[in-house]
Parts: C-alpha cells; structure tokens; sequence
C-alpha cells in the first residue's frame, strides 16, 4: 500500500483519464528506475488497456525537468514525471509531477521549527523540498498545537505546493502580457506584483513569489530579507537554488534524514562569490559559446535569441551548440570559446566549472556580464524565463572608454560592436572571409590567440593554430609506403602488452 | 614668492631654452622634501590672489602626518639670473628668465613608482644625499633609473648643518665624508657611459655638486666661494674653483698653495680654509650669540641684516644669517640652470629612449628638435585624482607640438600596435591646465617641453599613454615606463555591506588608475585583491580606496597574502602517463627544474617565445649547457605565454603530433597558472613530453581528449619531481648606530631572515646592513625593528627573489603541508592535495 501512495497511482489515474489521452509516457530519474515497471504495472491496472505508457530513462539533460523530446519519440499526449523536480514550465506536453513521499519526523521538525522561532525576531517562512510536501499539513497542525501552549506571538508562514500539474503555457511573446491567464502555469522565481485593483485577483494585497514549485505571499510592506527561511529538505539542487536566490536572506536548513538544523551555508556563500568570479572572467570573453542545455523547458528559443543578440551588442561573437549534458571532454573540443553560457532550467544550470577549461555561466550571469555599465547588486535571478521579462538593455552605456578589467587587473578596450559585425550576418562564406581576413592582420603572435583568448571568432583562432586539419594540397606529396597499425585495446595494445 | 599670472607663466614656456625640467630624487629621509621648501619659498609662483595662504608642498594630510612624501609633487619655480651671474652660461638662452618645472619625489621604496613616473618626464634630476648617511640603496636605485632614462644628475650633499651642530666634525674629517659621498656616487653614475649624455659623473669643482643644509634654508656651491676670492685673490674663477677641492693646500702663513700638505701647523687644504671653516666660524658666532664679532664679520662678507633680524639670538640667529649669506635658492636654482640641459637639448638624446618609431620619422625629429610647430608628442605619465570626485587629470609632458584646449588627439594606450585599431581613441582635450602650486589654472594652450594637465581624457587613459594630434596616423607611441618594484604584497578587500559592492568595484577601478604600481584584481574565489610593493604601500592605497574613492563606505580587509610559486627539485622519478577520457590516447611525460639562472632569463625577456630560435638555442647552449638541438624543440612558455615555464618536445618519430601540439600547449598553459599543489603558478619547471599514442582517428583526438589529459600528466610529473614551494624573499636594507645591531639581529632571526653583508659606513659610526627576509615574515618588520632598537633602525624592503621552501609539501605535517593546506583553503578548494593517482594512468 505504500508504494500506492508514494507513486500516488490513483491520483494519476485519475490525471490520465480526466485527460482523456491515450498515450503516456512515464519519465523516471535513474535511481527510481527500479520501480518503474512495478509503477506501469499498477497504473495499467487501473486504466486497463485504452492507455498505452511508455517508461522513460536517461534523459539527455536533467533529469529534473520534462523530457518532451524524448516523449513526442512515442507520441505521447501527456508526461508523468517522477522523482525530483525543478517545475520548469514545459512547452508542448502537459505534465503531472508525482514528487515521492520522504520520510520525515513531524515532531522532531516542527521541536526545530519552534526552537527556531523562539531564537529569531523575524518572522519564519517555511519552505521545503517538494518530496516534503506530503507532511507539510502534519507539521502545521502539530505547530498550532505547539504555539498555543507556548503562547509565542511570533510570525510564521508556510509556503504552498503550487500545483502538481503542468499544462504547457505555449510560451511564446504573445502571451508574455498575461501570464497568469492560464490557470496554474507556473513562472519560476517570477515575482508578480498582485494588487488590490486587479479584477481577477481578489487576493489582499501582497507580493506573490514562486520558486521551485513552492508559491508564498507575503505583504507588500515586507522584502524577503525581513525572513528567517526554514528548509526543509537535503542539501539538493533545489536548495541551492533556493539559497542563492535569497542570498541576503537569513536562512536554516532542517535535514529531515538526520534530524538536525544546520545554518552554516558559507558553502553556498563561497559559491556565490565564485560565480561574482565567473561573471568577471566572462567580461574579458570574446568569444562565446551558447550551450543548448534543455530541449523542453518553455522558452529556451526566445533566450537563445535574447543571449544571441545580447552578445552581438557588447560586440563578441558567440556559436550555439547543443550537447547533452556538457562535461570538460566535450566543452574542450571548442578551444575557442572563452566562456559558455549555458541555458537550461534552473536547477541544473549551475554547473562547477573548476575542470573546464572555460567557465560555463548562466543566462543571467551572462546579462550581467554583457550589459556594459550592469553591476551587481547581490540580486540572483537562476532562471531564464524571469530574464526574459526582466529589464534589460535599459542601463544607459555611460561609459564608452575603456573597461576595467579586474582578471588582468588594468584597462583594457572592448572591441567596438558596430564595427565589427556591422556586414558580417551569417552567411556561407562568412567563414571563408573571416579565415582571409584573420590571416591578414596576423601580426599578433599566434600564441596570444591561441592561450590568451585574443581570438575574436573561431575563424581567426583557426588561422592561428599550428594544424588546421588535413591540407587540401596531395599533388606533390611524396608517396609513402603503407604501416601497419596496432592491433589491440586502447588500455593495451598488443605490442605493449609485456 | 613670486607672485605671478598664469598668463606670464605661459609667456616663459615659450622660450624652450629657459626651463628646466627637474626632479629631486633621494633615499628616505635625506630631505628632499625640506629642501623642496626652501626652494620653493624663494622662487615658487603663486597665483597673485592666493599669495600667502597656501603652503605648496603640503598637498596630503598624511604625508605631513608620516613625514614622508607619498606622491609626487610638481611646482613651477621663476628665476631671473642676472647678467653679472650668466656671463659664465655658455649654452643657448633667450632673456634672463628661467622656469623651472621641479617634481619632488617620494623617497620611500615602497612608492618608486611615482619616481619612474617623474623621471620620464623631467630631464634633470636633482640628488639629495645625506652627507652623514652617504649614498644608501635608495638613492642607488633612482639613480640607475634616472641614467637609464638618460636623465642627467647633480648632486647636493645635504643635511650641512649636522656637521657643524650635532657631530662638531673637524674640517679635514668632513671633507672626507663629503669626498666618499660624491665618489660613492660617482661610482655608480661611471657606470652608465653614453657618449650622448657625456660624463655624468658629479665634480664639485665643476659646480655640479652643491653642499646644503635644507633645514636652515642654505646651500652652496664652489661657485659662490670661487666667486668671493677670485676677485681678492686676483685669479681667475675657474682656477679658484679647482683650488677649492682636491688636493690644493693653502698655507696662510707662507700665502703659497700647494698640492701637498706641507705639515706645517696653518698649512690646510683649500675647501677647508676657505669653505668649511668660514662657515663654522660665523655659525659658531652665531650660536654663541658673540654679536660684537658677527656684525664686522657680515659686513666683510657683504652681507646685511635687517635691524628686527639683528634681534634674534641662537638658533635662529644663525638661521637668518646663513640664509642671507648663501641663500639656497640661489645656489640651488643656478646650478640646475648651469648644468642641467634644457628640454631643446636633453631631447635630442632622449629621443632615441623615448621613441619606439624609427628614428628618422617626422615625429622622431619633432621630438629631437623640441619642435613647437611640429606634430603633437605628448606623454602622460601619471592620473592625478581631480578634487570633484572620480575624475582625474592627465598629467604628463609634451615632447614636440603643442597641445591645446579642444585640440582633437589621439591616443595611444600601452597596448596599441601601431596599424591597428586596439587601444586607441580620438577624443577632443577638454581644459589645458598648468598647475600653479596647488591650484590649477587653464591655458589655451602649452608647448613643447613643458608639463601639462589635462581634462577630459581620463575615460580614455588607463595610466599613460601617448598623444598625438588626431590626423597624426603614422605615429608610434612613446616607449612605456619600466617599474623597478613589483607588487608582491596583496590583501583581499571586501566591503561590509554587501549592496556596497558596486563602490567598491568602482573605488578599484579608480584606485587602479590613480597609482602606477597598485594592481587590483579578483581571484578564482572572487575576492577582491589589492596588490601593492610593500606594506606601506598597501596601507596607503587602501586609505585611499576607502576615503577618496568609495565615500567613506566600510571595507573588511584580510590579511596580507604572499603568493608563492611551485616547482620541482629533481626530474621525475619516472616517466609518468595519462590516458584521455575515451582512453585512446596517451601522454607520456617528465618534469624537470630549469638550470639555474634560467627562469629569471625568462622574466627579463632575454629568452621568451618571440626570439629568433637561432639566438635562442644560442643563449641557452652557451649559458645553459642545452643540446643545440633540443633548444629548437621549445613548443611554448607558461603560465601566460612568456612565464618561466616550458614544454619541451622529446618524441621520437610519433605520428600527427604536430596535430595535438595547440592542445597540449592549451593544458600546459592552463596547468602552469594552477600548479598542482595549491593552484599557484608554477616556475622553472621543464615538461618534456617523451612520448605520446594517438588514436589514428583525428576525431578522437580532438582537444577535447587531449587538452584535459595534457593537463593531469603534467600534474603527475609535477608530482612525480619532488614538487616544492617557493617564496618571494625581500632584500632588506638597514642603517643604524653600532648599539642597535643587537636587536636588528634579533629580530632579523626571529622573522628567518639572515644578513649577508654588514659593513660600517667609514667614518661613521653607522652601520649598513643588508639581509634577505621572506616577505611573509615581513608583516609588521618595520614596526619590530623599531620596537627593538628603539627608533633607530628603519628597513627598506624591495622584492629581491623566490627562494625554495626545503619542506616538502607532500610529506603529511610537514612546514609546506600546512603552508599548501592553508593556501588551499583560503582558495576554497579541497583541503587535500589531489593525490597523484587521480593524475596518473596505468597501462
């Protein structure tokens, strides 16, 4: 009966018939595989034979999010994720989100929430990791109990599971006036202002924040940083998230495994610096590599777009390439690049870039770093899809001189962007001329191109390496005679066998 | 003072044959500053408005505060010579009028940055030396740097009146010590021959060197005393000069010279008859208040007092009296005229310094010529931070031409190449403004060889940059300036209130600008850094961060951090392999350190990867011991390209290695700027790949495969090679009384530091000590040594070396363990070294 209810199959039963569609494709994160057929079989049961599904594994990017390419293979009308989600909106397949139910100790909880409160002056909003969410009406109730008998008058707020289910908002900039017009899409980390004079929000008045599938309210005369956060959960992805979104608030984590509060973050501080870091290399970038991380997270072209143009502005060159999940074997295959911008949801884009040979940054970082005259303020935003809406190019480029560059430590001059892209749209014979140009004013040593990232688009990098690929020139090579090559596995040959 | 406008001011910067460009250069504490005063109490120009409520030199609160200058400062001095004294002036000259441009110049190590930047733009160089301390290691390194720039000296031996009041010394005795000052630093100047600048070496009987007292505001050279006798001896003024120093002994007795002592009791050498010993005779009647005898005394020397100045007593007494008698102004003032070239005549050698063109180029000779009607040359040296906040001027030196307000120039930053588009700008000059002491006055206009400041390129200049008209798209740049300190010394800052972070990146980059030497960086970590020369430094830049360019807005700052370098001890203990990702390909590879003496090669350019291989593989053949061959198989530099690093090709016959050579040199280089043991840059360490299995298929040998690999093996065979640490080490230099030494001992031992070279000072009963000392040891040195001999010692520190840790890192609990430990965790990385397996392949 537990794994009825962990795999909550009665309720997506009821999801897919409500639906009434007949293909469904089940997505699996890898350690919950072992229960998908037991899942499927059950699900079967219930909707006997009119519904096919399809188990899905090992998606290509995170496994957090909807693998919508990977469903439309099958055809499939709907999506069931379960396991771990980020609640990225999708773009064409509706989705149900089965989360799991975690073990946790309501009371030992709901002891630390109120030791917590009892320390703090600030009001406490509690947040969780959605495979809590289970237990959350539990904790309230026995935090009602707790409060009275100890008559604190102090503040506490709990955040709500947003909703279990995605129907694809068709994203696209039409709808960008009205998103709350589709009942329960979900704009990650977007802060809606919600006012009293709105027709269809008889809400009081407040300030509606949603972040990984968690939506809370809080009145208008509060900011975040009034808050003592309480977590829930382990220390995941959708922590992190959480932590460097709110980096100036307060924040404690209770570890629902261990039973134990931990407020020591200066990890996450660390990472936060890093990436302050990060943005600062990316300045010096001249060349750019856009890393297509997600196929399905709704949006993903129109940032593409955004971050193409952005980096046309500040006058760089950027490429897109899509790849799974990068690594530093195949983000070294392109040299080149200085930085990667790395688009994809939110709780997969921070990636700890130390063993790539170039950072990989996000879709804000980049903002941040290709809007001359930005600075940052401390403000974190992880997702894309609130970017898109967010001001940007408004910051007036005050400043035409040189830029300071605090990696070299000096001044250094950015390349003019109307100069240099003023004729060159894609074309076929771009590369042809860029490669006869950048062989022209090859009075810079090459060694600088190469390892000094002076290189201002893959053409005049080519230009500079040593070997180019094979040379189209076999008239007079001289005629060698055949060797013959090793035979064996690449952990030994044969001949090194002894 | 002279009270002046700014349009009579511009007037003489017409005549280029009448300034003189000048800085006065010296140790700490030899007083250039004091004697900047005094002359600048006499000759300085002041606008007529604000005549009489300014004090020139006073621009910084701190400086006034330490005692110590920390930036330099320019003022304009007027001179009129008269006929009578110009008759001896054999150079050009238009009028009587002189202008004398004089840049006072920190003395302290920690800020010889600000004296590069003077020097570029001044032709002379004015040497003050303590006659009791003698020529000390400061006053050595500007010197070479002056004559490096082709800068001519004269020297002042300063501080007159401490022989006379504090150390009683006797005639004979103190022409000695002024005899070892002027040779001393004779010796260091016979060592830059350059038959353009001619001898620059100092003779006092050529009046090139002068003796002062710029506490009491006198000064003289063997002119003024010449002068005096000539006409009572009934010689000539040239021939009394030479009498006055040397070997000339007169007799007053016999009223014969001689170039020998005679022995006779009254027999006494020149200088100290008639120099030395009249001014101890009426500095003695002075302070013995024997007015009776001083009055006669005066009036035989003609010299008169004023009837409220005939009041004084002592002190103050003597003060008066000596300065009407040789006033330093004049003695100062008409030897820098006499001797120190004019901008028409110091340019035409300089330009072979200055310009990085061709020789023979229109502006080569602009500048040689000193050409007002040629193009624009102008040289900015130094941003001086302007009162309305954030904005700076430029300030620097114009070389031929003219510049002008709304003039359009061009300029040319530390990184244009001449043809190409980086690094330069066209902007209009907003304001032209000469400094008037500490006020600023605009002018249309300022011609060659003059200083200037402008307004409204600040945007535009980092921290020089040469300008040129706007038209002028031929020109070269003029040759950047080289610093002779680096900065080893960093902290990290960060603000404590985190929505201030947008001031702070702000006060950095201004920070940045307005110091030639501080660097302000950010590290893998994302701190802030501030790197200066020394303690010192750092103290001042920081303060200036926080009060002039943040507002105020708190800041937290970290201790200091000293880099360190990695290298290698032996050459690998084997040869050590690493396979690619997909396991295809392999690198094989050893480390080894580089002979001695050859990293520093590296860093002073004389072998780097843009040399001729045949020079190349000559130097390191000749001077190294390599194979001439192997010399030809250099693939690159590291860390940045030119570092102190190499890789070197060994292979034999191996197939498409030419294809992988970028992306090995790619990890090599990436490898080399994060060592193995705690991220720091490697130095002197030689990969020599001695083997490498490909995949024949070029697709799975891609950078991806080889770029990661090429960086773990040269970890491995870093780690393989007895990987050690170095440190920076400081050469410390210490002047002190016998009685101190005890303590400077203890302290020096107490922080590792060990003295190699003690030797007294002759005739002195100082003692100059030089010591090497880690400079993380050197934290709070000065502040010890102080402590400990109660005042009497002070260290001057500049960045001498890397010296190797013998501790090895990789033995648990050893000194460099810890050392790494904490490097590593101050950088936030794992606290344990990634150990060698992770690194290193087995077949």
């Amino acid at each position: 009966m537990e794994f009825q209810s962990n795999y909550e199959i009665l309720r997506t039963a009821e999801f897919i018939r409500s639906r009434g569609v007949s293909r469904v494709a089940l997505q699996f994160p890898d350690e919950l595989l072992k229960d998908s057929t037991q899942v499927a079989k059950a699900l079967r049961r219930e909707l006997g034979n009119g519904v096919r599904l399809y188990v899905m594994a090992d998606t290509a990017y995170g496994s957090c999010c909807v693998d919508e390419v990977g469903a439309s293979h099958v055809d499939a009308e709907c999506v069931v994720h379960y396991g771990h989600a980020c609640m990225s909106p999708t773009s064409t397949l509706p989705a149900l989100f089965v989360f799991g139910k975690a073990f946790i100790n309501v009371n030992a909880c709901a002891e630390s929430l109120h030791q917590c409160l009892s320390i703090s002056n600030k009001p406490v909003l509690v947040l969780y990791g959605l495979e809590y969410a289970h237990a959350v009406q539990d904790l309230k109730s026995t935090m009602c109990k707790l409060l009275l008998s100890s008559e604190s008058n102090q503040k506490l707020y709990y955040s709500e599971v947003a909703c279990s289910s995605i129907n694809p908002s068709g994203y696209n900039i039409k709808d960008k006036e009205q998103p709350e017009s589709h009942g329960d899409a979900i704009a990650d980390g977007k802060v809606l202002k919600t006012l009293e004079s709105g027709v269809t929000n008889k809400l009081e008045s407040g300030t509606k924040y949603t972040l990984g599938g968690l939506t809370w309210i809080t009145p208008l005369e509060h900011k975040m940083e009034d808050y003592l956060l309480f977590w829930i959960g382990s220390d995941n992805p959708a922590f992190a998230n959480m932590v460097l979104t709110f980096n100036g608030c307060e924040i404690v984590r209770y570890d629902a495994e261990d039973c134990k509060l931990l407020n020591d973050f200066s990890h996450q501080k660390r990472i936060l610096k890093r990436r302050y870091f990060l943005v600062e290399k990316a300045k010096d970038a001249n060349i750019i590599g856009i890393l297509v991380g997600t196929l399905g997270v709704a949006g993903y072209l129109h940032i593409i777009q955004q971050m193409k143009e952005l980096i046309e502005r500040d006058g760089k060159k950027s490429y897109t390439i899509v790849m799974g999940r990068p690594n530093p074997a195949k983000l070294a295959n392109f040299p080149e690049c200085d930085v990667f911008v790395y688009v994809s949801c939110a709780q997969t884009a921070l990636l700890d870039s130390k063993e790539f040979l170039a950072p990989v940054i996000t879709p804000f970082e980049a903002v941040l770093a290709f809007t001359r005259g930005r600075q940052w303020t401390g403000e974190y935003i992880m997702d894309f899809q609130n970017l898109m809406t967010s001001d940007t190019g408004e910051i007036v480029d005050d400043n035409e001189g040189a830029r300071f560059s605090f990696l070299k430590g000096c001044y250094v001059e950015d390349l003019q962007p109307h100069e240099n892209n003023g004729d060159q749209l894609e074309r076929s014979l771009a590369l042809a001329e860029m490669t006869e140009k950048a062989l022209n004013v090859r009075n810079q040593s090459t060694d600088t191109v190469l390892f000094k990232g002076t290189a201002r688009s893959g053409a005049e990098y080519l230009a500079a390496r040593s070997y180019q690929g094979l040379s189209m020139q076999y008239e007079n090579a001289p005629l060698q005679s055949y060797v013959v090559g090793r035979t064996g596995r690449a952990s030994g040959y044969e001949n090194e066998k002894e | 003072m002279v009270k002046f406008t700014a349009e009579e001011l511009r007037r003489i910067m017409d005549l280029k044959h009448n300034i003189r460009n000048m800085s006065v250069i010296a140790h700490v504490d030899h007083g250039k500053s004091t004697l900047t005063d005094s002359l600048v109490a006499a000759a300085g120009i002041i606008a007529q408005e604000v005549a009489g409520d300014v004090r020139m030199t006073d621009t910084r609160a701190d400086e006034a505060e330490r005692g110590i200058t920390i930036k330099s400062t320019g003022i304009s001095l007027y001179y009129e010579m008269t006929d009578e004294s110009l008759k001896n002036f054999k150079g050009e000259r238009s009028g009587n009028e002189y202008l004398i441009n004089l840049i006072d110049s920190p003395g302290h190590v920690d800020f010889s940055s600000e004296v590069t930047a003077a020097l570029r733009i001044t032709d002379g160089a004015l040497v003050v030396v303590d006659c009791v301390e003698g020529v000390c290691v400061q006053t050595e390194t500007v010197l070479r740097q002056a004559l490096g720039e082709r800068i001519r000296p004269v020297l002042t031996v300063n501080k007159m009146d401490r022989c006379f009041l504090e150390l009683q010394v006797e005639g004979e005795e103190a022409y000695q010590t002024f005899q070892r000052v002027i040779e001393n630093a004779n010796v260091i100047m016979a060592t830059y021959e350059d038959p353009l600048l001619g001898d620059v070496q100092v003779y006092p009987e050529k009046g090139t060197v002068a003796f002062s007292a710029g506490l009491h505001g006198w000064a003289f050279t063997l002119t003024n005393f010449a002068k005096m006798y000539a006409s009572k001896f009934g010689v000539d003024e040239n021939k009394m000069m030479e009498r006055l120093w040397g070997e000339n002994y007169f007799d007053p007795a016999t009223k014969k010279w001689t170039t020998k002592n005679t022995g006779s009791p009254t027999c006494k050498r020149g200088f100290v008859q008639f120099c030395y010993e009249p001014i101890k005779q009426i500095i003695n009647t002075c302070m013995n208040d024997q007015k009776d005898k001083l009055w006669p005394m005066l009036q035989k020397l003609g010299v008169t007092m004023k009837s409220d100045e005939k009041e004084l007593l002592g002190k103050a007494l003597m003060k008066r009296v000596m300065q009407t008698w040789l006033p330093a102004s004049t003695a100062l003032l008409e030897m820098m005229i006499f001797h120190l070239p004019s901008p028409s005549k110091a340019q035409k050698y300089r330009v072979e310094n200055l310009y990085e063109g061709p020789l023979d180029d229109i502006y080569a000779n602009a500048i040689r010529n000193c050409d007002p009607e040629g193009p624009l040359m102008l040289y900015v040296s130094k941003m001086i931070p302007a009162s309305d906040k954030g904005r700076f001027f430029a300030f620097g030196r114009v070389f031929s031409g003219k510049v002008s307000t709304g003039l359009k120039v061009r300029i040319m930053g530390p990184n244009y190449v001449p043809g190409q588009k980086k690094d330069l700008y066209v902007k209009s000059v907003q304001r032209t403004v000469i400094w008037m002491g500490k006020k600023q006055e605009s002018v249309e206009d300022v011609p060659c060889g003059n200083t200037v400041a402008l307004v409204g390129l600040d945007q535009f200049i980092t921290k020089n940059a040469t300008l040129t008209n706007e038209k002028e798209v031929d020109a070269h740049p003029i040759r950047a300036m080289k610093f002779s300190v680096s900065p080893v010394v960093r902290v990290a800052v960060q603000c404590k209130v985190a929505s201030d972070l947008p001031k702070l990146v702000e006060g950095l980059k201004r920070l940045a600008k307005s110091d030639p030497m501080v660097v302000c960086t950010i590290e893998e970590s994302g701190e802030h850094i501030v790197a200066g020369a020394g303690e010192l430094h750092l103290e001042i830049c920081l303060k200036d961060l926080q009060e002039d360019f943040m507002g105020g807005a708190e800041i937290v700052v970290s201790d200091p951090v000293v880099s360190f370098r990695e290298t290698v001890l032996e050459k690998s203990c084997r040869t050590v392999m690493s396979k690619s990702p997909n396991k295809h390909n392999r690198l094989y590879m050893e480390a080894r350190p580089l002979e001695e003496g050859l990293p520093e090669a590296i860093d002073d350019g004389r072998i780097g990867p843009r040399d001729d291989p045949k020079v190349r593989s000559k130097i390191l053949s000749e001077e190294f011991g390599w194979d001439k061959d192997l010399a030809k198989k250099i693939w690159c530099f590291g860390p940045e390209t030119t570092g102190p690093n190499m890789v070197v090709d060994m292979c034999k016959g191996v197939q498409y290695l030419n294809e992988i050579k970028d992306s090995v040199v790619a990890g090599f280089q990436w490898a080399s700027k994060e060592g193995a043991l705690c991220e720091e840059n490697m130095r002197g360490i030689c990969f020599e790949v001695c083997d490498v299995v490909l995949h024949a298929d070029a697709i799975h040998r891609g950078g991806g495969q080889v770029i990661p690999t090429a960086r773990r093996v040269i970890y491995a065979s870093q780690l393989t090679a007895k990987p050690r640490l170095l440190e920076p080490v400081y050469l410390v230099e210490i002047q002190a009384p016998e009685q101190a030494l005890g303590g400077i001992y203890g302290v020096l031992n107490q922080k590792r530091g060990h003295v190699f070279e003690e030797l007294q000072r002759p005739g002195t009963p100082l003692y100059n000590i030089k010591a090497y000392l880690p400079v993380i040891e050197s934290f709070g040195f000065s502040s010890t040594l102080r402590a400990a001999t109660s005042g009497q010692a002070f260290p001057q520190c500049v960045f001498d070396h890397w010296d190797m840790m013998s501790s090895d890192p990789l033995e648990a609990g050893s000194q460099a363990a810890q050392l790494v430990m904490d490097i590593r965790k101050r950088k936030g990385l794992k606290e344990q070294m990634t150990p060698l397996s992770e690194f290193e392949d087995k077949l």
